[in-house]
């Protein structure tokens, strides 16, 4: 058994503690918005944070999940009220939004630790996660937005 | 829930008469396909729109939605003809691909072509119509007023006179009895206050939070979970499976073959995968064992030589084509295979017996899949059904069935249960279905003025129009060609839009053992790069500066003018290039719509970097100028990194990328400033999905040329820095 916080919510999960974190999140707790890209910690699909660390959760075996707290797109306000939410809809970033939870994962931890960001810090924080429709010009923008209503 | 629908007729339209479902005003896509299709008693029509006595209007839309704003965009349309309340819309799709869904000239419900909003306007319109002025007749019975002095607004019929307003809903049941009006009348062009905004989509809200399903996120009581394991040669099948290989592994509930390879179902998908890494499979011996990308470069430059290959498009005299007099500037080009990378892998739920099969699948080609569950699972449709859901990205690549056919063998091998099977990034990547690779040669004569006389053109390649049974000779015909048409590889020349009085494409096909697959832009997006490189050559040769040279060969082209025009001013093209930057034009009319781009390119040390790229594009009137901007935007990106970077190469008969680390997408750091400019001048509408993909390559490569004066010729240009 492995026993941790998921968006606040402790629990206690039987699964082969090499199992990425990733699958356990979507299949064994139900939370979707996390998602498979690559498998190999290459796209940011699977961003989450651990302890408020974004991390690439194909790759963090569930063990290292033990004792410690997961966030994920869920765990941000329902109603898309996080300001970086905010700023994705006044932007209408995603396109099909397969990527977005990612991009937004990593988008709040870069804003967590550099309230504001220049471009070439932001291209630093977010070149780990891959978009196929190519919203990065719109990403960018809506971070520099996110940043202003913090 | 599977809902049911009674039989209807042009002259009672009584959906929803019945006692057992919920009374709703259901209006047909379109009527009189609907009705000539119904056939008896047990055809069900869909509920295209549909209101039901509560005034809860809902669209069953007919193309998915794949990141390209067009559920958006045709909620757009309908709500605003049919006067619907925009906050409290639903939308969704049929659950099976429907005669009135299908686009007329491919006999096929898909999603393809940029057709979402050009191919279905229209009759989104007219059938918001319809029901809008069913509602508008039942609420002029109502008041006893004039249709006249009745306008719908906002989820109301309202009367003019009065400002007496009755909500749709209470209309409904009135509304059913009417006949189905033949020719509605359209709203005038002022009433039209829905379309032509930036709207928010429909879909952000639910994208932002997570809450967004796509066929991946699918949940099913009871459900397992498969990984693939298949044949790394294309043409390659089954030769052995060894079950007891993964018998005793943790998880594994069954081996589940299917063609060129197996499923494995497990207990969760990363149990699923490991087992299909260990399963003990063989594949067959084929032909194809030893093919190699040189091998088949080596057949595409035979091809360019070859002394057979008949003229597809003439326009003026042939022989002026090539001739040795005057100034002949001529050029070979190339480009690779190239994968889709969706960022949602490829995968389908399935349950399916012999008495139902059902998915879950985020899809282009519906009436594929039903094709394909036919032929391989002898599934007739109507015992079929389809959930789609949101796309993670499509390109081209979910137009094919392969994986519902495996989601259905694989529920099928459990005994009906509900499957996922998931393909993991690596077979994403190397189960083919590619971009087609292609060559071409150009051969343009100037006359002394500089101007283009003559043009002959020979692509060497496969044509994939054949694996989708599109017969080239009867394409030819009905495109005024002259033989050997195939729409998928000479699109962008056959049809290209500069003057150039005598001028010849052919197409030497080379067959490549391996299927293949639309790609954003299909032709366009290798002739894109193909002709517009070319024709800067040719102004480099004439001494001419790239624009003022396009414009010169567009006499009587307004489209291609206004896009040129605007380009220029959005970069300042008549002025120096900034300091330090190199720049590089390109225009390709495609899908309708006409873009042209002007790349603004840093070369350094180690490479190229694209600072900013300027794009204009006609579509004719933007239903939604910043999906238009969206679209634009992510189609430079997409095209920028199969321009850099992307290639698949074969050896051994089998694709050697495999991941993002070998099949490289663009980074943020990598992603240019794109500014977009929406010219509206009238035009008809045209697609936005895929026209600004085509001139991105391009417009680079001639950036390149601009900085060093060597002209990069074959793609990706990052193999020649």
């Amino acid at each position: 058994m492995t026993a941790f916080k998921i968006n606040g919510r402790p629990v206690d999960v039987d699964v082969e503690p090499d199992t990425p974190l990733l699958w356990v999140v979507r299949e064994q707790l139900g939370l979707a918005g996390t998602k498979f890209g690559c498998g190999v910690a290459q796209c940011g699909a699977c961003t989450l944070h651990i302890d408020g660390e974004p991390v690439r959760s194909c790759i963090v075996p569930l063990s290292d999940a033990e004792g410690r707290s997961v966030t994920t797109i869920e765990g941000l306000p329902q109603d898309g009220s996080h300001p970086v939410q905010r700023a994705w809809a006044e932007l209408d970033v995603p396109q099909c939004g397969y990527c977005q939870s990612g991009q937004i994962m990593s988008a709040i931890a870069l804003l967590a630790q550099n309230p504001k960001p220049s471009d070439a810090d932001i291209d630093e924080a977010m070149s780990g996660n891959l978009c196929r429709c190519g919203t990065y010009p719109r990403i960018r923008a809506a971070i520099h937005r996110a940043s202003e209503m913090n | 829930m599977k809902q049911r629908y009674p039989t209807f007729s042009r002259r009672s339209f009584l959906a929803g008469a019945s006692a057992t479902i919920a009374t709703a005003l259901v209006v047909p896509l379109r009527f009189e396909t609907a009705l000539a299709q119904q056939g008896g008693a047990a055809r069900k029509p869909q509920s295209f729109i549909r209101i039901d006595t509560k005034g809860r209007v809902s669209f069953l839309l007919p193309t998915s939605e794949m990141g390209q704003g067009t559920h958006t965009g045709q909620a757009q349309i309908l709500a605003e003809e049919l006067g619907a309340d925009w906050s409290s819309i639903v939308v969704d799709m049929p659950k099976q691909p429907l005669p009135d869904y299908r686009i007329d000239f491919i006999g096929q419900m898909r999603s393809v072509g940029s057709f979402g909003i050009r191919y279905w306007h229209d009759p989104l319109r007219r059938a918001a119509a319809q029901a809008r002025e069913m509602l508008t007749r039942a609420a002029s019975t109502r008041l006893g007023a004039d249709p006249a002095t009745l306008r719908a607004e906002k989820g109301f019929i309202v009367h003019a006179g009065s400002g007496r307003r009755i909500p749709f809903g209470e209309l409904v049941e009135d509304a059913m009895a009417l006949p189905v009006p033949e020719q509605p009348t359209l709203r005038p062009e002022n009433e039209r206050t829905l379309t032509g905004r930036s709207i928010p989509r429909l879909d952000t809200v639910a994208k932002v939070t997570g809450r967004a399903v796509y066929a991946i996120d699918v949940r099913r009581d009871d459900m397992l979970y498969g990984a693939v394991r298949l044949a790394p040669v294309f043409s390659a099948d089954v030769e052995s499976i060894d079950e007891s290989s993964v018998a005793g592994l943790p998880g594994v509930v069954a081996v589940a073959p299917v063609p060129r390879g197996a499923v494995v179902v497990a207990e969760s998908w990363w149990r699923a995968k490991q087992a299909a890494d260990a399963l003990d499979i063989t594949f067959t011996k084929t032909p194809a064992d030893n093919l190699s990308t040189e091998q088949i470069d080596a057949m595409f430059r035979e091809a360019l030589d070859r002394s057979d290959v008949p003229v597809t498009t003439l326009r003026g005299d042939a022989e002026a084509t090539r001739s040795s007099e005057g100034r002949i500037v001529e050029a070979d080009y190339a480009v690779p295979l190239l994968a889709h990378a969706s960022m949602e892998p490829i995968n389908c739920t399935a349950e399916s017996t012999e008495d139902r099969t059902e998915l879950w699948v985020g899809t282009q080609g519906h009436d594929v899949i039903r094709m394909t569950l036919e032929r391989g699972l002898q599934v007739p449709a109507e015992k079929l059904t389809i959930n789609t859901t949101y796309l993670g990205g499509g390109f081209g690549r979910k137009t094919h069935g392969e994986i519902a056919l495996q989601a259905a063998l694989a529920s099928r091998a459990v005994g009906g249960r509900p499957v996922k099977v998931l393909w993991a990034r690596e077979d994403d990547v190397q189960q083919g279905q590619y971009r087609q690779t292609m060559m071409c040669r150009l051969r343009a004569t100037l006359d002394d003025a500089g101007n283009i006389t003559a043009m002959r053109i020979r692509l060497a390649g496969p044509q994939m129009g054949l694996q989708y049974g599109f017969d080239p000779d009867r394409f030819a015909e009905r495109t005024g060609n002259l033989a050997n048409y195939d729409p998928f590889s000479v699109a962008g020349l056959s049809d290209m839009r500069y003057v150039i009085p005598n001028f010849v494409v052919e197409h030497a096909v080379v067959d490549l053992p391996m299927p293949l697959c639309p790609w954003r832009s299909i032709a366009h997006s290798f002739n894109g790069f193909f002709f517009e490189s070319f024709m800067d050559e040719c102004a480099a040769a004439a001494g001419r500066d790239p624009l003022a040279f396009r414009r010169t060969h567009c006499l009587g082209q307004a489209r291609m003018l206004a896009v040129l025009d605007r380009v220029a001013e959005m970069a300042r093209w008549r002025e120096p290039a900034p300091t330090g930057l190199a720049r590089g034009l390109a225009v390709v009319e495609s899908y309708g719509s006409y873009v042209a781009q002007v790349v603004e390119a840093k070369l350094a040390k180690g490479g190229v970097t694209v600072e900013r790229v300027h794009a204009a594009i006609d579509c004719g009137r933007a239903i939604n100028p910043s999906q238009v901007e969206a679209q634009i935007q992510g189609s430079v990106v997409f095209a920028l990194g199969a321009a850099l970077k992307q290639k698949v190469t074969i050896r051994d008969g089998r694709a050697e990328q495999s991941n993002f680390h070998d099949y490289p997408l663009p980074r943020i750091d990598e992603s240019p400033s794109v500014s977009v400019d929406i010219v509206e001048i009238g035009s008809p509408l045209g697609g936005v999905g895929e026209p600004g993909v085509p001139p991105a390559a391009p417009a680079l490569a001639n950036a390149l040329f601009a900085a060093t004066g060597r002209r990069i010729r074959s793609l990706p240009l990052s193999d020649h820095l």
